[in-house]
């Protein structure tokens, strides 16, 4: 009994005692330090994004840009033997390849410029003079003045960052009221190009759309249907364990493997078309699939079985339960998972080199079955590109697939509140 | 809100019925090709993407060719599938075809194949500009300071004066394309393997052991002299223009492009220019080539002309120059204007 008494204090906790304060200081501290870790964490991650947007906006804004030169061309003076009344009407485009544009070019650049005139302006420039005239075939009888992309050093020197010798050049031109820089409108409406002031992303990013209705199409009715038989009819057992299994697994492969997959039935076994947004979708919709059935099941799962219950009780047949209530409550939560899944085969690369889309596609795709380049893959191209014009219409391109990325998310917050229901 | 989500679903249920629509029309599709479709090599693929450009604008009657950069290897092999729709009408590459590639070829009825040689490809060794160390370096230089085991024997090579007595003491740091590249090919194949039979005991060994002559000859050393700078050629560049002494291995255009930055380094006495590579006093130059399927030229539209946009940009001062493809000499370039204009075929035979 004596022994048990001393083990024990009786007194009070000393509240204010020396270890008691020590003790109680060393949790305040750990509390402190424990906050401030994950302040850090949230710091560091919001540093590397701030990063990535700083540097992309700083290095592709100016690839929405463009600087053009002026050339007042004398078309009746001209080597251009063309005459605007085989413009009107059928073989017009015969007849503008047939009159040598680049060789007028030459001669009008040097013209007004030198014998280096040529060089100030673009690779592809004459394209712009051979659209002004097919636009206004008048003009091929009188002086005009027109506005052509400059070349890229020139281009580079106009957005301040130019070698010395370009940046004399745009200092002289720009004094005599001949450069300006305005819109890119090429960029936005044009394809792939060799020249970079040519080049466009409506080729690759119509190739994306197009691929990602595809991969909707087929990806979102299948794995709700997975998920929705999966959750409210399959029985337990041993089988559907292994489908289970099976599911989680293959939301877990490598993106390359599914273009290996796709490489070997659709283009192998199918013979469907080499670089089509249609393989591209049907890979990538192998791909998002298991991703829509996963986030497809906990969001049923989520809904409360009393509101089954009370639907089955008054009546309800299991496809009403399933129609009526059970999806409408889960569908924010497969939207969400729909968009994740969605989002990454907009940014997925490898499964796409496999089938054929990283390829030079000069025109926009004109359907589901023609060759296509898409968002990421032209990024790919083009950072490998030689010429240095490339490096700002790269930020620029990564620019657009964030904002299709974000209009993406954007639409799912929208349906997702426009859908959701608490209880 | 309950009848706009079923219209929802049905609407993507409908949709997705239609889906498979257009895979069954997909197969119908590939029996008959509007444009034309090319494969093969990274290195020609630029120019090849220039004159798909030139041919589409110059021709708008025919759909713009598709280019896709597969690789020399991987594009024979698509090139030599079969003769139809589905199978390429024209492949790129870096080197000539190989007699077993010509045998693929017949085995799957492709037995038209024209060859084309288009120009040449120079390979350049740069350094710095504004900081140049000033190398002159000889095939031997680069052989011994690279190699895994330079003639046979272990690699102890630190800085390039312990290869060559008359080079600066300064450490081996080479940047040069991955295995998988055709430039590395043309390296092992230009430089290293020369550089390797200056010695008249590796001469004999070809004779007597091909395969380890290979492997001693080619072998690049991987303890971290040599830096594997991925395909991405313009990173490289960069690389070696920040760093003193680093020394960098890739195709000539670049070099062109960037002269203010790089400086080409002289082998064997001889800088890389554009005259040095066309007349082959440049070690590092190779002839590029295309090939046609001859049993696709009257059946895809557009084929002899793009054929014929080809000859146009090849010519000294035509508009593949400007992007970096040296011309051929006179004699050859003759002889593959006149297959332009009249397509024969090779066979296995006529690669010796």
């Amino acid at each position: 009994m004596t022994d048990m008494a001393a083990s024990i204090d009786p007194s009070p906790t000393d509240w204010n005692g020396e270890a008691m304060r020590r003790r109680i200081r060393r949790r305040y501290a750990a509390e402190r330090r424990f906050k401030l870790l994950g302040l850090a964490a949230i710091l560091v991650s919001a540093g590397f994004l701030a990063f990535l947007l700083v540097t992309m906006f700083s290095n592709g804004i100016s690839g929405f840009a463009r600087s053009e030169v002026r050339l007042d061309v004398d078309f009746p003076r001209s080597s251009l033997f063309l005459d605007p009344a085989a413009l009107e009407g059928f073989g017009a485009d015969q007849a503008l390849a047939g009159a040598d544009f680049p060789e007028a070019l030459n001669e009008a650049a040097q013209a007004q410029y030198g014998d280096s005139g040529r060089s100030l302006f673009s690779e592809g420039a004459w394209i712009g003079l051979r659209d002004a005239v097919r636009d206004d075939p008048s003009l091929l009888g009188r002086r005009a003045t027109l506005w052509l992309p400059a070349s890229t050093a020139i281009d580079i020197a106009a957005k301040g960052e130019g070698e010395a010798e370009a940046e004399r050049l745009k200092a002289r031109l720009a004094e005599a009221g001949r450069v300006r820089t305005g819109i890119n409108w090429t960029f936005l409406r044009g394809s792939d190009s060799t020249d970079p002031s040519a080049v466009g992303i409506w080729g690759a990013f119509k190739g994306s759309l197009l691929t990602m209705i595809v991969t909707l199409l087929i990806a979102f009715p299948i794995g709700v249907l997975s998920a929705v038989y999966l959750e409210e009819y399959a029985p337990r057992n041993r089988w559907t364990d292994m489908i289970e299994v099976s599911i989680n697994n293959l939301a877990a492969v490598p993106s390359i493997i599914f273009g290996l997959l796709g490489l070997a039935i659709f283009l192998n076994v199918m013979h469907l078309p080499r670089s089509a947004p249609l393989v591209g979708g049907l890979t990538l919709a192998l791909m998002t699939m298991p991703v829509i059935v996963i986030a497809g099941r906990n969001a049923i799962k989520s809904v409360p079985p009393s509101i089954r219950d009370a639907a089955l009780g008054i009546g309800a047949s299991r496809i009403q339960v399933v129609f009526h209530h059970v999806l409408p409550l889960a569908l924010p939560g497969i939207l969400t998972g729909t968009i994740i899944g969605m989002a990454r085969a907009l940014g997925e690369t490898a499964p796409l080199l496999m089938i054929g889309m990283r390829a030079f596609v000069a025109a926009p795709p004109g359907g589901f079955a023609d060759p296509a380049s898409v968002l990421p893959v032209q990024i790919f191209l083009w950072s490998d590109e030689v010429s240095r014009g490339f490096v700002e219409k790269t930020s620029a391109a990564i620019i657009v697939l964030l904002v299709f990325l974000l209009a993406m998310n954007g639409l799912a917050i929208y349906l997702r509140n426009k859908f959701e229901r608490r209880w | 809100m309950k009848k706009s989500l079923m219209t929802l679903v049905a609407a993507t249920l409908a949709l997705a019925a239609c889906g498979p629509g257009p895979t069954g029309g997909g197969g119908g599709e590939a029996a008959s090709r509007q444009q034309i479709r090319i494969v093969g090599s990274s290195t020609v693929y630029p120019f090849s993407r220039a004159v798909a450009e030139r041919f589409a604008q110059a021709n708008p009657g025919f759909a713009a060719p598709i280019v896709e950069s597969t690789g020399t290897g991987g594009g024979m092999n698509l090139f030599c599938g079969g003769v139809g729709a589905q199978y390429p009408d024209v492949s790129n590459a870096s080197r000539r075809i190989k007699a077993s590639e010509i045998e693929l070829c017949n085995r799957n009825g492709v037995n038209q194949v024209i060859e084309l040689p288009v120009g040449i490809d120079g390979l350049a060794l740069i350094e710095s500009a504004t900081r140049s160390t000033g190398f002159q370096l000889t095939e031997r230089d680069v052989y011994a300071a690279l190699a895994a085991n330079p003639f046979g024997r272990a690699q102890t090579a630190r800085t390039w004066r312990d290869v060559n007595p008359a080079l600066p003491a300064v450490a081996i740091r080479v940047y040069g394309p991955p295995p998988t590249s055709g430039t590395r090919d043309s390296f092992a194949e230009l430089i290293l393997d020369r550089g390797c039979n200056s010695d008249p005991a590796m001469q004999a060994l070809k004779e007597s052991d091909e395969d380890r002559h290979k492997h001693v000859c080619t072998q690049i050393r991987e303890d971290g002299a040599y830096i594997e700078a991925g395909e991405n050629d313009n990173l490289l560049v960069q690389r070696v223009s920040e760093n003193e002494g680093a020394v960098g291995v890739l195709g000539y255009s670049f070099l062109e492009e960037n002269a203010s930055r790089v400086r080409g380094i002289p082998i064997g006495g001889v800088t890389p220019t554009a005259e040095t590579i066309s007349n082959f006093t440049y070690p590092g130059a190779r002839k590029l080539y295309i090939y046609v399927k001859g049993e696709h030229l009257n059946v895809i539209p557009g084929l002899r002309e793009f054929l014929r946009a080809w000859a146009q940009g090849w010519a000294p001062g035509g508009y593949l120059s400007q992007h970096g493809l040296i011309p051929l000499p006179d004699a050859e370039r003759q002889a593959a204007e006149a297959t332009v204009q009249n397509p024969t075929p090779i066979t296995a035979a006529n690669l010796q």
